[in-house]
This record gives structure tokens, sequence and C-alpha cells, in this order.
């Protein structure tokens, strides 16, 4: 349990760099955005084009394509739920 | 996701049945003939329609007394209307027309090379759906980001959702405006279609378009940029009766240099294909069917 909490940790800290990085994110720091804001809409205020470059972050940076249409919102909605699924299919693909 | 718009429905099952009748007995002319009435009532009643109408043909004809402005509304109207009887006319298995097809073999040339697809810019000028048949000759799946049609009539006469296995819908009004599904078509080696010079509600970027400063959304090349994939502009023009040009040589490589201010990176792109409409609506003025006001800040 400590450890999935570690990696999820690692994971949040990686995402937000990123996010503050290759996003349009004006005088926001990585440790400014909360693990559980809602990322897109009111909240961070992404939008469908950030989602964009979010789909192609996490491919670049952790190997993942986004196929699950039907959740995007859900993975999406905030760095937790971003790095549950990015910690969830990084194991997939270990496997 | 972007705001939903209301479009006004337009065209009900009476009004094709009349139009499909008079093909069918007089001819594409016969049905050509009809419009001349058909788009007075419009003028005179459609105000939607007409505002919209206004707002090009007042940049386009500049300086103009009030009566050649409504001629130029009305002349638009009739020829978007035989866009439309043409369309009906090819949906329903007419082969008449001679279509002159332009730098096809590039778009074959990205396709071929495996990989990743390519997004192609429509505009609301010419006849971009019948354009769309040219594609039917490649073997990919061509996808249209558009709102599925609502209007029955619509639907089933012009056969919007339904040209064919080959062409399919996704829908703007999905999680992210459909972005995400686009990319993964692209990304998947297919072509994806989305319209260039209405925004709809995504977020836009301003360009020099017919002498004033017009908002084009910058969705379509954000995607281009990002997945670094071209985007190939589809021109059609009606050049005769029965003779129609398709135009696929432009062809832009939007790209990213460096992470910041990206939506300014996108401009030089933006304002090139803006620049090619500009022509366009130069050549053929009657064929520019964009009936709203992109230049109005909304």
């Amino acid at each position: 349990m400590g450890e999935e909490n570690k990696k999820l940790k690692i994971i949040r800290k990686k995402l937000k760099v990123l996010l503050v990085d290759h996003l349009s994110l004006e005088d926001i720091k990585p440790e400014d955005i909360k693990d559980d804001e809602i990322l897109f809409g009111e909240g961070l205020g992404l939008d469908s084009l950030d989602a964009v470059e979010i789909v192609v972050l996490l491919q670049r940076n952790f190997g993942l394509e986004v196929k699950d249409l039907n959740k995007g919102r859900e993975i999406f909605y905030s760095i937790d739920t971003l790095a549950k699924y990015v910690a969830e299919n990084m194991d997939e693909k270990a496997e | 996701m972007p705001e939903k718009i209301k479009v006004k429905k337009r065209g009900n099952e009476l009004g094709f049945q009349i139009f499909m009748l008079s093909t069918k007995l007089f001819g594409l002319r016969g049905a050509y003939g009809l419009l001349y009435i058909v788009c007075a009532h419009y003028l005179l009643f459609d105000r939607p329609a007409v505002k919209g109408a206004l707002a090009y043909t007042q940049r386009r004809f500049s300086g103009e007394g009030i009566f050649k402005k409504y001629w130029r509304v009305y002349l638009l109207f009739v020829n978007q209307g035989k866009a439309l009887v043409d369309r009906y006319a090819v949906a329903s298995g007419y082969d008449g027309f001679k279509i002159n097809v332009e730098g096809f073999d590039q778009v074959k040339n990205i396709l071929n090379k495996g990989g990743k697809g390519c997004i192609l810019l429509t505009s609301h000028v010419g006849n971009w759906q019948l354009a769309l048949s040219c594609l039917k000759e490649l073997d990919k799946d061509i996808y249209l980001l558009m709102r599925p049609e609502d209007n029955i009539a619509v639907k089933k006469y012009l056969r919007i959702d339904t040209e064919g296995k080959q062409v399919k819908i996704i829908s703007p009004e999905q999680d992210f405006g459909g972005t995400i599904e686009v990319m993964e078509k692209v990304k998947n080696g297919n072509v994806v279609s989305i319209m260039g010079d209405r925004k709809y509600g995504f977020p836009a970027l301003e360009v020099n378009f017919i002498g004033d400063k017009a908002g084009f959304p910058f969705g379509a090349f954000h995607i281009a940029a990002t997945l670094e994939c071209p985007v190939i502009v589809l021109l059609t023009a009606k050049l005769g009766h029965r003779d129609y040009c398709v135009d696929f040589k432009n062809i832009i490589r939007p790209k990213y240099k460096g992470k910041t201010d990206k939506k300014q990176q996108l401009k030089k792109d933006m304002q090139a294909y803006a620049t090619i409409l500009n022509i366009f609506a130069k050549t053929y003025p009657y064929q520019v069917f964009l009936f709203a006001d992109v230049w109005h800040k909304q």
C-alpha cells in the first residue's frame, strides 16, 4: 500500500510538471495545482484543445493510449484520477 | 466541450419531395427553376439567413446600395440551392457531373506512407459534400466532425449521416468536443474532415478574411501541429451546369516550435488558410455559403 501511494505521488508530481510545462497555464506553478482540483471547465480551466495535449503527453511520457473514449471525462477529471489511470495502465503494460 | 449551437431547421419532407419530383421529371434545370421562387421566399421571410448572408455580401461587395446588397443575397441563396439539388442528385445515384479533381495524388501519397492520416479542412464553399465522393477510391475510412443532422427530411433526402459505410460521423457534442476521437482516428491513419471557417462554439483565433478581422476555429490546426500531421484544404466549385472542380492542392503543415505561445504560432498557418478562402471568394463570389457573421466578435 505504501509503495502504491509513493508511486501515485511521483506520477502526480510528474503530471503537474508536464501540464504546467506544455499547456498555456499562465502564472501557475506545479505545486499550485491541487490533487483533486477539477482540470476542465471550472477549476484549472482547461478546454477541449488542452485535452489534445494531455493525450499526447500521456503517450510520449508514459506510453499510454487513451482509447476508451467513454471514460475520457472520468480519467481527465483531476490530477488524482489521471494519476490513477496512469498507474493502473502502466501496471497492465508491465504485466 | 463546445457550447451547443442552435441551428434553425430549414427544409421539410414535402419540399424535398417536390424538388425530387422536379428533378425526375424536368432534370436538374427544372429543379433549379423552382429555386428562384423558393429563394425569394427565404429572402423575404428568413431573417436569420438573410442577416448571415449579408455579413458576407456587405464585405465581398462593399460600397453597394441596399437593392444590390439584397440581390447578391438572393443569388447566393439560389446558388446554394443548386448545390443542394446537385447533392441530392449525386446521393440518388446520378453520375452526370464532370468532376475535375486536382491534387488528389498528394492525398494518396500522404496516406500511402502509412502511419498517421491527415485532417481534411473543409469550408462552407462550393459543394464539399459532393467532393467527399472523390475520396471513396481511397481505401480509408473518412470521418466528419459534425453535429448529427437532426432534421429528418434533410437527413433522409441529402443522406447526411449515411453517405456510405466509408463516411462516418464524429459528434462534437461528446466529451472534449470529439477531439480525442479525432486524434485517435488520425493516429490510426484515417482522414478526418473538420470545418475550418465557422467556430460552432470552439475556440477561435483572429484572421484577415475578406478585408476584415474574422474568428476562425483553430482546433484542426492545433490537432495537426500536436500530432504532426498535414492539413489538406478541400475546395470545390461549380464551374458550369454539370461541371465541378475539386481541389486538394493546398497542403498546410502546422508545427509547433517550442512550447510557448502556441496560439500565436498557429496564426501564420491559419492566415494561409484564410488567404486561400479569400482567393476562392474573389473567384467564385456566389459559392461562399457561410451564412454566419464570422466577423462578429463574440
